[in-house]
């Protein structure tokens, strides 16, 4: 055997452990690694460990040379890995992501996952900046991965700045983290498809960003009757509290609490509300205020002279045009937990009520300037990757994806494997996607491969043939076969 | 104006710095920050810092409420951002790389980018160790930005155990990252495209990952002419080394100590082959060795 093979072994003896359940498979470790003299002290006391569960063993690295790692077989808790299905799942979520911001004729961009830690400290109390996953860097430098994407996407427009016309239609598909005690046995991870137009005051981009959502929904086959939109507008909380004379400053705080209204038991919020600084009255007009679902009667209480009503009417009157009243209500309640909102805010939930918020986003017309930029209003959303896969399979619309390749190539002589290369090359040439097999393998079993991969044809390079300079060609879903001369191969 | 605008400047008042020449922007304080009282003290001395590149001045958050924060709008060291154009791009070669994979009918694969820092020991001195970006998470956990996605894959690999067939075929497009000086302007982040053939003994499978990449080359006008691939075997060294009976633990070492042959001077080189153990005449058989160009005559030495 390889010589490699045991220096390897020196540096590294790993012990495989499988933390979970879902994976019965025991990893022995091989005799070489019993029978080498130079570990064999260290790996006495390992060799009870071979297969089991042992979490609670531990082996520290000796500094000098003998290295026993501890290699977790499962990826970091709260993370995930995508073998082939999941990836071919999430390529598809995300291309549909992709495909309908190309049908709103918005760019792409991303930025950073790593990001200064600056950036997502705001003083609200959200919980985005609880659960931030911050660390020193070996240069000793607060950073962050980032917990969402918004912040980073206006340091950008900000860096851009006249370079750049508005509005900007932007769209980006990142991963986001955040930390939380496992306890509770949640992700640190997801991708969120972010979508914002910046430079548009008027509400017409909200109209547009919720058209897109709903166009979304619509190409992968849910429907209104399994999503809504509830929407609002933060300028309704700040009319409330304008008319109490609630100090400006304590706004994001109050928005933040009020979205606790669904977790929270009710005297908590109030608490809540009451050392934000809210007067009794106050937080009795804000919860009822809160408490309606009708525009009508939201313009009866504000009155239509306020932009609350205003934007609210028009959002509605648009989505009318656009076709999707349906899949639309409003709903003073929804406040949104992130504390730059500034006018309407929405987020989309399934009817059945036994997911999480679908989506959500709003506008935030002042995040630039508490940057240092200026101003300009700005409005996106976010859409994350977890809840929706859970509505598709709930509703059993989960696109059925298998690996697919057209042909698989096989020689049936080893003296022909360079054959077989130069037919995978020619097809591949032409557009087509070879698996070409790499080994003499009995006719069986690439027969079985063909299956797994779902392969159109399968190519046969003989002898016989191959001195004709043709190839052997079955069309695995009907048995045919032929022979025909590689350049006319297609 | 909306009242939400002075509420939240009260609690974040960013100085915005611009650390590169490139952005000759000057961002001022809106007027209604220098007039907000509340804020007037914090302000004014940060009033000179407008639009000036101020990087040594430094303002510390206070513990209670008023929050100056300075926020760069450049990209952390090391990382880039990915306008439009850039997006665009990336976009390409990733297609291209996507493609060339399907064509030889690979699956794609993910991991996370963070990692357990054990993954990446290898106590072998490679520069990837040295440049490792890790840290303790906030559960005091080593963990670590992968450098590379081969350990992730092998990993995955291990996981599956024999619920995939063989031989796999699988290939990944990630973020890899490394920390190091700044001081060298170089990238703390790059993405990179890997194919990997788990399961084929037979250097036919070599043969096909070449192929690919050749395939990617042709795909997008790269030719024999413009690009080259140098090849070799680590079993040359090995079959060197067994000659001399250098002891295998040092096999590693020695492969990265010659890996530097490029970058150190020889003398160099030649010590760090003697500290590693090996002798005079085994270094300089290795060293003749290493400067074969042909296969013809690295036969006729064997």
């Amino acid at each position: 055997m390889p010589a490699i093979h045991s220096s390897l072994s020196f540096y590294m003896k790993p012990l495989f452990l499988s933390n979970s359940s879902l994976f019965p498979r025991k990893f022995t470790v091989p005799k070489e690694y019993l029978l080498n003299p130079r570990s064999l002290c260290a790996l006495s006391s390992a060799s009870n460990q071979n297969g089991g569960r042992s979490g609670a063993r531990s082996l520290s690295p000796s500094p000098v040379s003998d290295d026993l790692q501890k290699i977790d077989v499962n990826p970091p808790k709260g993370t995930r890995d995508f073998p082939p299905e999941d990836m071919r799942l999430r390529n598809w979520l995300f291309h549909n992501f992709q495909e309908v911001s190309r049908l709103f004729g918005f760019e792409e961009v991303d930025f950073p996952v790593l990001e200064s830690e600056a950036l997502f400290i705001r003083k609200a109390g959200e919980e985005i900046r609880d659960q931030l996953y911050c660390f020193e860097d070996r240069g000793n430098r607060r950073v962050a991965l980032r917990p969402e994407l918004t912040p980073s996407l206006a340091r950008l427009v900000i860096q851009k700045g006249k370079s750049v016309s508005l509005p900007l239609k932007w769209f980006a598909v990142g991963q986001c983290w955040r930390y939380e005690r496992m306890t509770r046995g949640r992700r640190r991870e997801h991708y969120q498809w972010n979508m914002d137009i910046i430079g548009v005051p008027a509400v017409t981009a909200e109209a547009e960003l919720i058209s897109s959502i709903i166009t979304f929904f619509k190409r992968i086959g849910i429907t209104a009757s399994d999503v809504g939109f509830r929407i609002s507008s933060r300028k309704v909380l700040q009319e409330v509290l304008r008319c109490h004379s609630i100090p400006e400053h304590l706004f994001g705080k109050v928005c933040i609490i009020i979205d606790k209204i669904e977790k929270l038991p009710l005297d908590v919020i109030k608490n809540d509300l009451k050392s934000a600084g809210m007067s009794e009255a106050a937080i009795e007009e804000l919860l009822r205020v809160l408490s309606i679902k009708s525009l009508t009667e939201l313009e009866e209480i504000l009155g239509g002279a306020g932009e609350a009503v205003a934007d609210l009417k028009l959002l509605f009157s648009l989505a009318e045009k656009f076709g999707y009243s349906d899949w639309i209500q409003f709903d003073a309640s929804v406040v949104r937990g992130l504390a730059y909102y500034t006018g309407i805010v929405f987020e989309c939930f399934d009817r059945d009520g036994k997911l999480r918020a679908i989506c959500g986003g709003g506008r935030y017309d002042q995040l630039l300037s508490t940057f240092g930029g200026d101003d300009i209003p700005a409005c996106g959303f976010g859409f994350g990757d977890a809840v929706i896969l859970e509505l598709l399979k709930e509703k059993g619309l989960l696109p059925p994806l298998n690996h697919q390749v057209e042909n698989i190539v096989c020689a049936l002589d080893h003296n022909l494997q360079g054959a077989a290369s130069m037919v995978a090359t020619t097809l591949r040439g032409k557009g087509q996607s070879v698996d070409l097999v790499l080994e003499s393998k009995p006719l069986k079993w690439v027969f079985k491969r063909a299956a797994r991969i779902n392969a159109q044809r399968l190519i046969l390079v003989g002898t016989t043939e191959w001195q004709k300079g043709m190839v052997g060609v079955k069309i695995l879903s009907s048995g045919e076969q032929y022979e025909i001369k590689l350049d006319e191969l297609e | 104006m909306p009242a939400i605008h002075s509420s939240l400047s009260f609690y974040m008042k960013p100085l915005f710095l611009s650390n590169s020449s490139l952005f000759p922007r000057k961002f001022t304080v809106p007027k209604e920050y220098l007039l907000n009282p509340r804020s007037l003290c914090a302000l004014s001395s940060a009033s000179n810092q407008n639009g000036g590149r101020s990087g040594a001045r430094s303002l510390s958050p206070s513990p209670v409420s008023d929050d100056l924060q300075k926020i760069d709008v450049n990209p952390p060291k090391g990382t880039r951002d990915f306008p439009p154009e850039d997006m665009r791009l990336r976009n390409w070669l990733f297609h291209n790389f996507q493609e060339v994979s399907r064509l030889f009918g690979f699956e794609e694969v993910d991991f996370p980018v963070l990692e357990s820092e054990a993954l990446f020991i290898r106590k072998a001195g490679e520069e990837i160790r040295d440049q490792l970006y890790c840290f303790e998470d906030r559960g005091n956990r080593r963990v670590a930005l992968r450098p590379e996605l081969t350990p992730s894959l092998a990993r995955l690999v291990i996981q599956k155990g024999k619920s995939v067939s063989l031989p796999l075929k699988w290939f990944a497009v990630g973020q890899c990252w490394r920390y190091e000086r700044m001081t060298r302007g170089r990238r703390r982040e790059h993405y990179q495209w890997n194919m990997d053939i788990i399961g084929v003994p037979a250097v036919t499978a070599e043969a096909e990952l070449i192929s690919s990449i050749i395939t990617f080359f042709k795909r997008i006008g790269i030719t024999a002419s413009d690009v080259g691939f140098r090849i070799s075997s680590r079993k040359v060294l090995q079959e060197v080394l067994r000659c001399h009976s250098i002891p295998e633990h040092l096999f590693g070492k020695v492969c990265i100590i010659i890996d530097k042959i490029e970058k150190l001077p020889l003398d160099v080189i030649k010590n760090d082959l003697k500290s590693a153990g090996m002798s005079e005449a085994a270094i300089e058989e290795l060293l003749r060795v290493l400067s074969i160009k042909s296969l013809t005559e690295l036969e006729g030495w064997f």
